[in-house]
């Protein structure tokens, strides 16, 4: 279906070789105690690289750019968590990178056809229901966390990827209009409210204000999506009175926030070096250290900051690796979304979809890079694939196969793709 | 497809932003990197030296290598690295310090440095001049901005670690050249230049005023002169040269002087006046300096004609007192803006950050700062002939009374009217007493060692 410019194999190589020079940088410039320790990282890299690609054969694709830039990342990941503070494999986060991966497959098969999953929208409304029960009734004291034995998950971010779908929309549910007081709305579009303000009032209740950007963004996103389709009627009073709304909303946010929110929102990192601004003053202290080149992983001392694999990991990955290399991963990331305007969605649903994963991982990266570094007040949010956290690791991987899928679509009226597309790349 | 084309560009847009938002962020880490680094808890530094590179600070300092109290003139003024004290050239400028860069990380053997315009051996001799005696001295080359001497006793000796801190005496953390000071009768230089600008040369000198000792003011209340038996009748040169309080106070109160002149020349030399807007600090090098504050009511209120005298509730920097006299020196009525770092040196040993003569906005006009300069120069030679052997010497003296009248602070300001040997100068002498070193003596010292210093140079 789409021009290939690369050949499979070229790809592969270039896999390898980006995950091989890495640990050939650990080996070199790292804080190496153990052999067997470094082995079994190289080991672990070098399967899930392998182990992942034999897999692809299995499965056929119209393009597999995501996939492997899902798996270059998650593997640059898997070395990074493996290496802060001390040289060796991270098992939790190698689980979590597979869960990841599964979660892509899993993201892509129930997205590619938007006929179809646009019509489970009443089972993904009972899907965010069951996980606000869950959230109330099921969580710890904070309202984060269900936890069994020694393992933990985070329901509110399930809620990213089922939100994304209920913002989803297609040209047939947007013309969908019923007039009420002198508004033409859809149906669609009412719900959608009424759920976006259960999830904000969840979130507030749950004292969980990192999140709420991100779901935000994505409403806007959505919002966007339906004033401004071709053939929608847009009404400047209608964008101004919910320019106007917005603007109240933000400013009611901004005085009402609980006093540790006014606390982040106002704090002199510098002023309170040892209290509200302790991390993001040593993450930038960290950051400087690091400089372009960073000073080698396992030596940085920000693996001794609380939280440094997940809300300061961009700086703890710029202290070991240098700026330099923390912005080639970012870059990764960014060009993986990228892809989206290389090869276009085929349907609006999916156009919309991939709008609001956009949306998710631009704000979630925002939240954690530009918080951590004191440009904006720090949320404690994870950054998407980099940070450890299982919840977050599923739910990226989950979002990733959403992209896919609106670059690999079925279509129930076609055939499906013939076996030489596997090649195909861009 | 138009449909799906508008959301690629929502996409697009949102993109964009990010990267935006994300280069600005590299930008910012990038050139703050210097202050991050400067904030960590371990950090290699190099070391300050002075124009002729005698060590100033040194990180791996200690009393064996330097002798016990080599540090001790400069202890609150060049400081140290343990962030005891915060308005220090080294707690300010550890960025500079740190042997450290964005590209090639932490460097032990870095050459990181920063070159001061102090001169290290003068400084110190100054600071024995004041003998017991404690208070503060800064002279500066008025033609470039060259800080040559700084020193404010008691001081610290960073050496000991601050072992000592129960037992250091009351400000000896502080370099008290830039904190505010009762200013005295030097204060009258300003109240000379606002009446000059006010109404002229000619104007000001044809007023004339008695003093008979005490002077009862229009609101009833009396205002003495340090002599008893007055002054008799004095024009504005011989008022300044005898600082006459009645004259000052007369003057004040002339009709043809308004409050609201006094006002715009006192805000257009740095002081905020009766609390309206927010206080100036002036920035050498990082370290924050006060420069003054007064309040104006009325003419005849006792209290303001007390702060046109430099009493009342006028506050001055030593540093703001001695920026004036270039200001005035320089017949620009531009003060010469001053500095301690001459340049620095980089880890890799590139030279970095040449010091820049500046100047500040006009003061007042030149003309008011030639006919300043004859009013100074007129007292320099009929009162302070010892001070002018490298040149004419513009000077005021002043006595500033602390914690209603127990002590006195003598002061002494000026500059050095010779354009090879530059240099204004603010002395402050606390809690003088006859027969203790006097702020003259002191002036002396400084400009003998200084002059010594420059031409062996």
């Amino acid at each position: 279906m789409y021009q290939n410019k690369l050949s499979y194999s070229r790809v592969v190589l270039m896999l390898f070789l980006t995950h091989i020079s890495m640990l050939v940088i650990v080996f070199i410039r790292g804080s190496i105690t153990s052999a067997g320790a470094f082995l079994k990282l190289a080991g672990a890299v070098i399967g899930l690289d392998v182990g992942y690609l034999l897999l692809t054969l299995a499965y056929e694709q119209m393009t597999y750019t995501l996939d492997f830039m899902l798996l270059a990342l998650l593997n640059i990941s898997l070395i990074f968590q493996s290496c802060f503070g001390s040289i060796g494999l991270s098992v939790k986060h190698l689980i979590s990178c597979v869960m990841c991966l599964a979660a892509c497959e899993a993201g892509f098969l129930l997205t590619r056809n938007h006929e179809w999953i646009r019509k489970q929208k009443g089972w993904i409304y009972a899907l965010i229901v069951l996980l606000f029960i869950l959230i109330i009734f099921f969580t710890d004291n904070q309202k984060k966390w269900i936890t069994f034995g020694s393992f933990s998950i985070q329901p509110s971010e399930f809620i990213k990827p089922c939100y994304i779908l209920v913002c989803a929309a297609s040209i047939v549910e947007l013309h969908e209009k019923i007039k009420i007081l002198f508004f033409w709305v859809s149906k669609d579009t009412l719900i959608l409210s009424g759920v976006t303000i259960m999830i904000f009032a969840l979130q507030w209740w749950c004292h969980d204000l990192g999140s709420l950007p991100t779901f935000a963004a994505i409403f806007v996103c959505a919002l966007f999506c339906r004033l401004c389709y071709p053939k929608a009627k847009i009404s400047k009073r209608l964008i101004a009175i919910m320019c106007i709304a917005g603007i109240g909303i933000l400013s009611a946010a901004w005085s009402f926030a609980p006093e540790y929110v006014q606390k982040r929102l106002h704090v002199d990192i510098w002023a309170d070096r040892y209290g509200d601004g302790y991390q993001q003053c040593e993450a930038l202290i960290g950051i400087a250290k690091g400089g372009w080149l960073g000073v080698g992983a396992g030596n940085g001392a920000l693996c001794h900051i609380f939280a440094h694999e997940s809300d300061i990991v961009f700086a703890t990955i710029c202290e070991e690796w240098g700026l330099l290399f923390a912005l080639l991963t970012v870059m990764l990331i960014l060009i993986m979304l990228m892809t989206v305007l290389m090869n276009p969605p085929k349907s609006y649903y999916h156009a919309t979809m991939t709008a609001g994963v956009t949306a998710a991982f631009l704000a979630q990266m925002g939240l954690n890079i530009f918080g951590s570094c004191a440009l904006i007040p720090f949320t404690g949010v994870t950054l998407p694939f980099l940070s450890q956290g299982g919840s977050s690791m599923i739910t990226c991987g989950f979002l990733v196969g959403m992209l896919k899928a609106g670059q690999s679509p079925l279509f129930r009226h076609k055939a499906p793709p013939k076996k030489t597309a596997k090649k195909v790349t861009t | 497809m138009k449909s799906i084309q508008r959301v690629q560009h929502l996409i697009s847009a949102m993109l964009l932003i990010f990267l935006g938002v994300f280069a600005f962020l590299v930008y910012k880490l990038q050139t703050e990197a210097g202050f991050y680094i400067s904030n960590a808890s371990k950090i290699s530094l190099g070391c300050v030296y002075d124009r002729n590179g005698d060590v100033l600070f040194d990180p791996d300092a200690d009393a064996q290598i330097y002798g016990n109290d080599y540090f001790i003139d400069i202890g609150n003024l060049i400081g140290d690295a343990s962030r005891q004290m915060s308005n220090t050239l080294v707690a300010q400028n550890m960025g500079d310090l740190a042997k450290f860069s964005f590209m090639l990380g932490e460097q032990e053997n870095g050459q990181s440095a920063i070159y001061c315009t102090l001169d290290h051996k003068v400084n110190r001799k100054v600071y024995d001049a004041f003998g017991n005696k404690n208070g503060c001295a800064v002279a500066y080359n008025y033609l470039t901005g060259e800080i040559y001497i700084c020193l404010s006793k008691p001081s610290v000796n960073i050496l000991n670690h601050y072992d000592d801190l129960d037992t250091l005496e009351n400000g000896s953390l502080l370099c008290k050249v830039f904190l505010p000071a009762v200013p005295g009768s030097t204060q009258k230089i300003a109240t000379s230049i606002a009446a000059l600008e006010s109404m002229g040369y000619d104007q000001v000198m044809q007023k004339q005023f008695s003093c008979s000792g005490i002077y009862t003011n229009q609101d009833g209340k009396d205002i003495k002169c340090h002599k008893s038996s007055g002054h008799g009748m004095q024009n504005l040169t011989q008022a300044f040269a005898n600082s006459c309080n009645p004259f000052f106070a007369q003057l004040v109160e002339d009709p043809e002087f308004p409050l609201e002149d006094i006002q715009r020349t006192y805000e257009k030399m740095g002081f905020l006046v009766n609390n309206e807007g927010t206080q100036k600090y002036l920035d050498i090098n990082g370290i924050s300096a006060f420069t003054a504050s007064t309040y104006l009511k009325s003419k005849t209120d006792f209290n303001t004609q007390w702060g046109c005298m430099g009493q009342g509730e006028t506050l001055v920097s030593p540093l703001q007192i001695m920026l004036w006299q270039s200001a005035i020196a320089n017949m620009t009525g531009k003060t010469t803006y001053p500095y301690l770092i001459d340049h620095t040196i980089k880890v890799n040993g590139a030279v970095a950050n040449p010091a820049e003569t500046k100047y500040s906005s006009q003061q007042f006009t030149p003309e008011t700062a030639q006919y300043m300069k004859e009013i100074m120069l007129d007292n320099g030679r009929n009162h302070y002939q010892t001070l002018c052997q490298f040149g004419d010497v513009g000077v005021k003296s002043g006595t500033a009374q602390i914690g209603n009248a127990k002590t006195e602070n003598s002061l002494l300001t000026g500059f050095v009217d010779n354009p090879e040997f530059p240099i204004a100068f603010c002395i402050e002498i606390e809690n003088r007493i006859s027969g203790d070193v006097s702020t003259t003596d002191i002036t002396g010292t400084l400009l003998r060692t200084l002059h010594e210093a420059l031409y062996q140079e």
